[in-house]
C-alpha cells in the first residue's frame, strides 16, 4: 500500500477545506484504507503541525509559523513558554487530525495510526541555518562556544515537547500506533565522517529524543512506526532498528530494503521503499520500471524472508499535472503485490 | 605564500574563524583580494568538492566549509567592489513559487560563491515575475532554480515559459535541482542543466561558461 492520503484528498471537491474538517478528513484516510486494501489507517502526512502548535505557544500566528525561524538563541522566557506545560489551542489541522482519528477508532476493521514529525527533523525546522549548527556539535562544539549549537539544542529540547503533546493528543483520540517521521535524520544533516571520528551527535540529537518518546508510546500501549526517507548509513538504520523496535520501518529508496534485512530484527516489518517522489515522470520513472522494481523488491524480499510491506517511499503527493501518471503507477506498484499473493 | 596556504586550509577544514583571521592578515601584507579568491577559495572549494564526490565528505562539511569560504569572502567583497573587479559570472538564484525550503539553494548559493561566482540569492517562494525581474534588472549568465517537492516543480516550467515571454530566455543559462528533479525533467521543461548536488551545480556552471568561451 502507499502512502497515499494526498492523492485521495485530492479527490475531494474542497481539499484545503478538507484538510481543516475532521470529518472529511476521517473520511479521506478511510477511503486511502480501501482503495489500497489495508487495515492501515495512515493519515495524511502533514509534518507542519507541531510547528504550528509550538510556535503558537509564543503567539506566533498559522500563517507565520512555516516561514518563522530563530536565528539567535532563545533567552528562558521563550525557551519555557515553549518548553511548558500550559497548552493553547491546537491549530485547525491538529484538531482535524484528532478528529479524523475519532471518526477511524470507531470502524472495527480499520487500524487507527496518528502521525507526528520526530523531534530532531522539527528542530531543524525551527532553526534558521539547521545543519550549521548540526555539523559544528558534530565536530565537538560546545553550546558554551557556539550560538548556533546552543540554539540548536534550545530547539530540540521545545521541539521533543511539541512532538510529545502531539503525540499524546492523538493516543487520547484513539490512535493505537504513532508514525514518527524523522527525514532529517540522515546524512544531509549528519555527517557519517563526524560519525566515524566518534562524535556522538546521532546519539545526543536523534536517538535520545526519539528514544523518550518510545518509551512514553510504551507506557500508553501505542505501537512505533517509524518513517525515514533520507539517505542513511547502516549504523542508522541498525540504531531505529533495533533499539527503537518500531513495529514497522519505513525507510526511501536508496535503501536496498533485502540488505537491510540483516540489520534488522525479525519481528520489526521493513516497509516501502519505491521511489514514489518520481512517479510524476513517465520518463524518470516508466511503470514498466516500476513493475521491474516491485517485482524485484517482493522476489528480494521473500528470498530474505524478512516480514515486508511493499509501500512508497513517502507520502505520495498529489501533482495535478502529474495525477494520472502518480495514479498509474500507484496502481502497477498494487497489481504487482496481488500477483505475488 | 603562507597567508594563502593558511586559507586554503581553513576552509578546507570548515574553520570560519580562522578563514577570517588569515583573510585579515593576508589583506594586512598586502596580498590582491582576487589573488586571495582565485589562489586559496577557489581552488579550497574545488577540493571540498572532489571530496564530497569522493564520499569523504558530507553535506554538513560541505556547509562548514561553504561558511568559512563566505566569512573570507564578506571581507574581500567590498574592496572587490571599489577595484571595480568582477567575479567571473552571475548567477540569479531562488527556490520557485509555492516551495519554502532553501536548505539546498543556500548550500548551491555558497558552493557557486566559493568557486567565484557573483550570486544574487532571491530567497524562497520566489515568482516567475521574480525571477524575470532579477534577469532584466542585474543581467545574470545563470539563473538557478531549485524546488524540494514534487507540486511546487512545475513553477520551474513556468518560470522558463515566463523568460521567453520577457524576451529574455536566450540570455541566461538555466539551471534546475532538488531532490525530485531529474535529468529527463529538466529537459522536458527546456532548462539548461541539471545536477542532483551543489558541487555538481559548480561543474556544470563552470562547463557552460567554458563551452561558452570556446
Amino acid at each position: 500500500m502507499p502512502i497515499g492520503a494526498d492523492l485521495v484528498l485530492h479527490e475531494e471537491p474542497d481539499p484545503e477545506n478538507a484538510r481543516n474538517d475532521g470529518a472529511a478528513l476521517g473520511r479521506v484516510i478511510e477511503q486511502t484504507a480501501r482503495r489500497w486494501n489495508t487495515p492501515l489507517a495512515i493519515p495524511l502526512m502533514d509534518l507542519r503541525l507541531e510547528k504550528i502548535d509550538l510556535l503558537a505557544r509564543i503567539g506566533i500566528s498559522a500563517r507565520d509559523a512555516e516561514t518563522h525561524h530563530f536565528t539567535s538563541p532563545l533567552d528562558e522566557s521563550t525557551l519555557s513558554a515553549l518548553c511548558g506545560e500550559h497548552a493553547t489551542p491546537f491549530c485547525l489541522g491538529s484538531i482535524a487530525r484528532d478528529q479524523a482519528l475519532n471518526y477511524i477508532a470507531a470502524i472495527p476493521d480499520l487500524f487507527p495510526i496518528g502521525m507526528a514529525i520526530g523531534p530532531f527533523s522539527l528542530a531543524t525546522r525551527l532553526k534558521a541555518d539547521p545543519i550549521a549548527g548540526t555539523a559544528l556539535a558534530g565536530r565537538g562544539t560546545a553550546p558554551e562556544d557556539s550560538a548556533d549549537v546552543l540554539l540548536l539544542l534550545q530547539c530540540l529540547r521545545a521541539a521533543e515537547s511539541a512532538v510529545l503533546r502531539s503525540v499524546r493528543s492523538q493516543i487520547t483520540h484513539g490512535a493505537r500506533a504513532i508514525m514518527i517521521c524523522e527525514p532529517a535524520a540522515c546524512t544531509a544533516f549528519i555527517s557519517p565522517r563526524q560519525l566515524r571520528a566518534g562524535s556522538k551527535i546521532f546519539e545526543q540529537l536523534v536517538m535520545e529524543p526519539n528514544l523518550r518518546l518510545k518509551a512514553a508510546l510504551d507506557a500508553a500501549g501505542c505501537d512505533l512506526i517509524f518513517h525515514d526517507c533520507g539517505e542513511l548509513i547502516d549504523p542508522m538504520v541498525e540504531a531505529f532498528a533495533t533499539r527503537l523496535h518500531p513495529v514497522i520501518l519505513s525507510l526511501g529508496s536508496s535503501r536496498k530494503l533485502w540488505l537491510d534485512a540483516r540489520l534488522v530484527p525479525a519481528d520489526v516489518v521493513l516497509y516501502g521503499n519505491l521511489p514514489t517522489k518520481s512517479f510524476y515522470s513517465d520518463g524518470a520513472m516508466p511503470v514498466e520500471e516500476v513493475v521491474r522494481r516491485a517485482t524485484e523488491l517482493l522476489a528480494n524480499m521473500k528470498a530474505c524472508a524478512h516480514p515486508h510491506i511493499l509501500g512508497s517511499e513517502c507520502d505520495v503527493l498529489n501533482v495535478p499535472e502529474a495525477r494520472p501518471a502518480i495514479l498509474k503507477k500507484v496502481d502497477a506498484m498494487m497489481a504487482v503485490t496481488a500477483t505475488s499473493d | 605564500m603562507a597567508q594563502s596556504k593558511d586559507l586554503y586550509d581553513a576552509i578546507l577544514n570548515g574553520d570560519a574563524k580562522k578563514a577570517r583571521a588569515t583573510t585579515e592578515a593576508a589583506l594586512a601584507a598586502g596580498v590582491p583580494p582576487m589573488e586571495l579568491i582565485q589562489e586559496s577559495m577557489v581552488s579550497a572549494m574545488d577540493e571540498v568538492g572532489r571530496l564530497f564526490e569522493a564520499e569523504e565528505y558530507f553535506v554538513p562539511e560541505l556547509l562548514l566549509s561553504a561558511r568559512a569560504m563566505k566569512s573570507s569572502l564578506d571581507l574581500l567583497k567590498p574592496l572587490l567592489s571599489a577595484s571595480g573587479q568582477k567575479m567571473s559570472a552571475r548567477v540569479v538564484i531562488g527556490t520557485v513559487k509555492g516551495d519554502l525550503h532553501d536548505i539546498g539553494k543556500n548550500i548551491v548559493a555558497s558552493m557557486l560563491e566559493g568557486g567565484g561566482f557573483e550570486v544574487i540569492d532571491l530567497g524562497t517562494d520566489v515568482s516567475p515575475e521574480s525571477f524575470v525581474a532579477a534577469v532584466k534588472e542585474r543581467n545574470p549568465q545563470f539563473v538557478c532554480m531549485s524546488a524540494l517537492l514534487t507540486v511546487t516543480m512545475p513553477s520551474m516550467k513556468t518560470t522558463i515559459d515566463a523568460l521567453k515571454t520577457a524576451g529574455l530566455r536566450t540570455q541566461v543559462k538555466v539551471l534546475v535541482g532538488g531532490a525530485p528533479v531529474t535529468t529527463q525533467y529538466a529537459k522536458e521543461i527546456g532548462a539548461d542543466g541539471f545536477s542532483e548536488n551543489a558541487n555538481g551545480a559548480v561543474s556544470l556552471v563552470k562547463n557552460l561558461l567554458a563551452g561558452e568561451a570556446a
